[in-house]
């Protein structure tokens, strides 16, 4: 609004109101002209952005720098999954760089206790099985075991092995990393109709996962952490001890997994032994994996990976992993339940399962890193044992 | 839910969105209302009745008050309000300690008073809240203000969740006025915002957290492993960490009502650069000094009464500060401590005030730093006694702090990030300090600013400790 004074051409006429008591004399007067008000045209959608971001300019650079520095911690993503691997996803596309003849699938008795390397070149049928894997998820369970070999198995391999333990098939267990790293939309659609008890669990750390994926910063962000303890290590020594022991870890088990066979124990359980902990006292009494044990839901996957392995004409072995006197002692009657499940699956479905008991393969516990775990040694001996059966059921 | 969790991420957005997008006062402020309902019942959904019930009483004690046609009525209705919010607050926080020293008194006597088997589980915010609703009736009372006619309008000025959980302490005469109108959020007050919530973040996240978690945590717990220059850095890294962690969540919760287009007070001036344990207060936790002020100091007599009358009053006033934050007796000997470090200050100040050479050598930069490196040594001296896991252990803290013990600067067991974690407070604080009393305030260019809070959110999602620690005060 523009106002301008000047002076008076003419008096004003009288019968103007007065503000001030009649009495006062009028020493000037001014003339106030108001310009009209200038028409306001209708503001584009552009032009009301453009105003907004220039008000708030802070808060859009913030976001557009954000933005920008996402996307080039995306550009680096190699580096950052160097340094922190998705160990699920590493295993599956590890598992399907090449098709396989030989897959083992299972939680961490099967990434701890089997090396495929020991077993390559078995005969089977007349034909030897060289290309073989170790698809070992860690605190996996049967549906997540199931999603890997889905999408790790393109091509349907020869033969597959799930060494299977009480815990995979535990309903108690949700473990969000399936959700995270397994499955796509089409897997959740399937999950929600089969399982539909944890239809609302699997759909919130489904949405999670894809939302925390969005983000590269957010996806990668321990691997920038790891690569940041690693060059703070480089330039002050000593800094970060015991974020440089994890870092060296994780860097050592993504060049395993980028390059191997699917064997990468973890250091801790690889020179563990269960024998010595027990002896100088340490003996745990409970392994949470198997708190609240049911079963019933888990086991529908099981179900789909045999009918997966009768559509790709795979042969399909499970395997009862052997596990330390002491972890049945304490759970006798889930190991029960287990057992039954399995029998009642092998009676049901045209699959063979295979009773690897402790004594069977020769394990002590003296091969056990804990009460589920098997060493370096365990491993050795039982991959050993693994190449005999094969070997013997193949013939 | 607590600020710098998952939960508060979805949460914050949408009720922002909500309020935002709502035209008419009442749908907003309800919206907000239910929304710091929802916040508050998140943590504890059990204690709901406890602040709705406190609101009740105290709105409707304030009507009384101001309706009432005698002087004995308006009393009364005073009486109700703080009585009803004292007892829930002795109930729910000092019971247990009562207990606990009855039956030690009991057994002394051989009387057969049983231990305690029980627990009383505190609800979250209570000291904020009740202390908000006094000062909500008292000024009613004294006619400083009128008394709020709108239900909605008073329960959302006790309950709003920014502060509700942990502060600042709110005076009606600060928020209600805001209240009137929904306030319009200004380009302003959104770029603030995202300063102070983001500052909050680092100084809880990346700082405070990182510091109990490397090194703090670890000395405290067990004192008797280190030696007497680790436990020297841990009595400083620990006053850092308490100011990042209280600090931090006032920032928070400071940005977040900016959003919503409402100024909350500060509640921290850079309390380590104080020259004084009276400047110290004057700095630290203000809502709450300022709140002991007006409603217990004056009215027990301030200094208006004889010397000695002064420095009860100011050690009453301290002790109250002190069990305020918890119930025990190390906050008790806290809250003794700071307050004979007043009344010796007074003491002090008095005799010197208007002695031309002492004057003169007060007025010194080289006093200055006397003074302030005494003021830091007596604060973080006083800080051993609400960390330390037992009287020992605080004793074995405070005599390598107070230097009895061989006077080290370094030691092999404290981490390399620990001093540059405590450079950054420092250079952050020197650099508040600067800015305050030059009277300078972000005049930073946006590109730069935008990029430092880039920075800012880079380190902290990828160095945060990946497990969140819930912040000191939500305890109190």
């Amino acid at each position: 609004m523009n106002t301008t004074t000047a002076p008076p051409k003419t008096a004003p006429p009288e019968t103007v109101p007065r503000f001030l008591p009649a009495d006062t004399p009028v020493l000037g007067r001014v003339t106030v002209v108001i310009a009209p008000q200038p028409v306001e045209l209708p503001v584009g959608l552009v032009r009301r952005l453009w105003r907004f971001a220039d008000r708030n300019r802070t808060v859009v650079l913030f976001a557009l720098f954000l933005v920008i520095a996402d996307v080039a911690v995306g550009w680096f993503s190699p580096v950052w999954a160097r340094h922190s691997p998705d160990d699920y996803a590493a295993r599956v596309a590890g598992c399907a760089r090449e098709p396989r003849d030989l897959v083992f699938v299972g939680g961490s008795p099967v990434s701890e206790g089997i090396d495929p390397d020991k077993i390559a070149g078995v005969s089977w049928a007349g034909k030897t099985l060289d290309s073989t894997y170790a698809l070992g998820l860690s605190g996996g369970t049967t549906s997540d075991f199931y999603h890997a070999v889905l999408h790790g198995c393109p091509t349907p391999p020869r033969i597959l092995v799930y060494g299977i333990t009480a815990s995979d098939l535990n309903d108690s267990r949700h473990e969000p990393h399936g959700p995270y790293s397994l499955m796509t939309w089409g897997d959740l659609g399937r999950w929600v109709r089969l399982r539909p008890e944890s239809a609302e669990w699997v759909t919130r750390h489904f949405a999670l996962s894809r939302v925390g994926q969005a983000s590269n910063l957010f996806r990668y962000r321990h691997g920038i952490r790891m690569w940041a303890t690693t060059s703070a290590e480089q330039q002050l020594p000593g800094s970060c001890p015991e974020a440089i022991r994890e870092a060296d870890e994780l860097r050592e088990r993504s060049a395993a997994l980028e390059n191997g066979n699917g064997y990468a124990p973890a250091r801790g359980y690889s020179v563990g032994r269960y024998d010595v902990a027990k002896a100088a006292g340490v003996q745990p009494t409970e392994l949470p994996y198997l708190r609240k044990f049911r079963t019933g839901s888990h086991l529908k996957y099981l179900h789909k990976l045999i009918d997966w392995c009768e559509a790709g004409g795979t042969k399909l072995l499970l395997i009862d992993m052997p596990v330390t006197a002491d972890l049945e002692a304490i759970y006798p009657s889930e190991f029960t339940e287990f057992r039954l499940r399995l029998a009642e699956v092998e009676q049901s479905r045209p699959i063979r399962v295979i009773r690897a008991t402790r004594e069977s393969v020769g394990l002590t516990d003296a091969h056990y890193a804990d009460l589920i775990h098997m060493n370096r040694d365990g491993a050795v001996i039982f991959s050993r044992w693994m190449r005999e059966t094969l070997a013997k059921m193949g013939r | 839910m607590i600020f710098a969790s998952k939960a508060f991420y979805l949460f914050l957005p949408t009720v922002l969105v909500l309020y935002h997008l709502l035209r008419r006062r009442q749908h907003k402020y309800g919206v907000l209302l239910a929304a710091s309902w929802l916040f508050y019942a998140w943590l504890s959904p059990q204690y709901l009745w406890v602040i709705v019930l406190c609101t009740v009483i105290d709105y409707a004690a304030g009507l009384r008050i101001e309706r009432a046609g005698s002087e004995r009525t308006r009393k009364g209705w005073l009486g109700v309000s703080v009585a009803a919010n004292l007892g829930l607050l002795f109930a729910f926080k000092y019971t247990t300690f009562v207990y606990d020293n009855a039956v030690s008194l009991a057994q002394l006597f051989g009387a057969p008073l049983h231990d305690r088997t029980w627990e009383i589980l505190l609800p979250i915010g209570i000291s904020f809240h009740t202390f908000q609703g006094i000062s909500y009736t008292v000024d009613v009372y004294r006619r400083q203000i009128q008394a709020v006619r709108s239900f909605l309008d008073y329960a959302l000025f006790v309950s709003f969740f920014p502060q509700l959980a942990a502060g600042p302490i709110v005076r009606a005469v600060e928020f209600l006025p805001q209240m009137a109108t929904p306030p319009r959020v200004t380009a302003r007050q959104v770029a603030d915002g995202l300063h102070f919530f983001i500052i909050g973040l680092v100084k809880k996240l990346l700082l405070a957290d990182q510091l109990d978690q490397l090194f703090v945590g670890p000395v405290f717990a067990d004192p008797a492993a280190f030696d007497p220059a680790a436990h020297r850095w841990a009595c400083v890294a620990w006053a850092a960490q308490i100011y990042c962690d209280f600090s931090g969540y006032s920032d928070m919760a400071i940005g977040c009502a900016k959003w919503f287009g409402f100024e909350l007070p500060r509640n921290f001036l850079f309390p380590y650069l104080a020259t004084s344990i009276s400047d110290f207060w004057r700095r630290w936790h203000l809502s709450l000094s300022t709140w002991l002020r007006d409603y217990v100091y004056f009215p027990l007599g301030g200094s208006r009464g004889s010397a000695a009358r002064t420095y009860a009053n100011l050690i009453v006033v301290f002790i109250m500060c002190g069990l305020w934050h918890g119930a025990t007796w190390a906050w008790f000997v806290y809250g003794l401590y700071n307050g004979l470090l007043m009344s010796l200050h007074r003491i002090w100040d008095r005799a010197l005030t208007g002695i031309p050479v002492a004057d003169a050598i007060r007025s010194t930069r080289a006093w200055a730093l006397v003074a302030w490196a005494g003021t830091f040594l007596a604060v973080a001296a006083g800080l051993i006694l609400i960390r330390m896991p037992s009287w020992e252990a605080g004793g074995i803290m405070a005599h390598s702090l107070l230097g009895f013990d061989l006077l080290t600067g370094w030691s092999r067991m404290i981490p390399v990030w620990v001093p540059v974690l405590l450079v950054v407070i420092a250079a952050g604080h020197l650099v508040g300090g600067w800015r305050e009393r030059v009277g300078r305030t972000f005049d930073v260019p946006a590109p730069i600013r935008a990029a430092a809070y880039v920075v800012a959110v880079v380190l902290l999602v990828t160095l945060s400790p990946g497990i969140g620690k819930t912040f000191i005060y939500l305890a109190f």
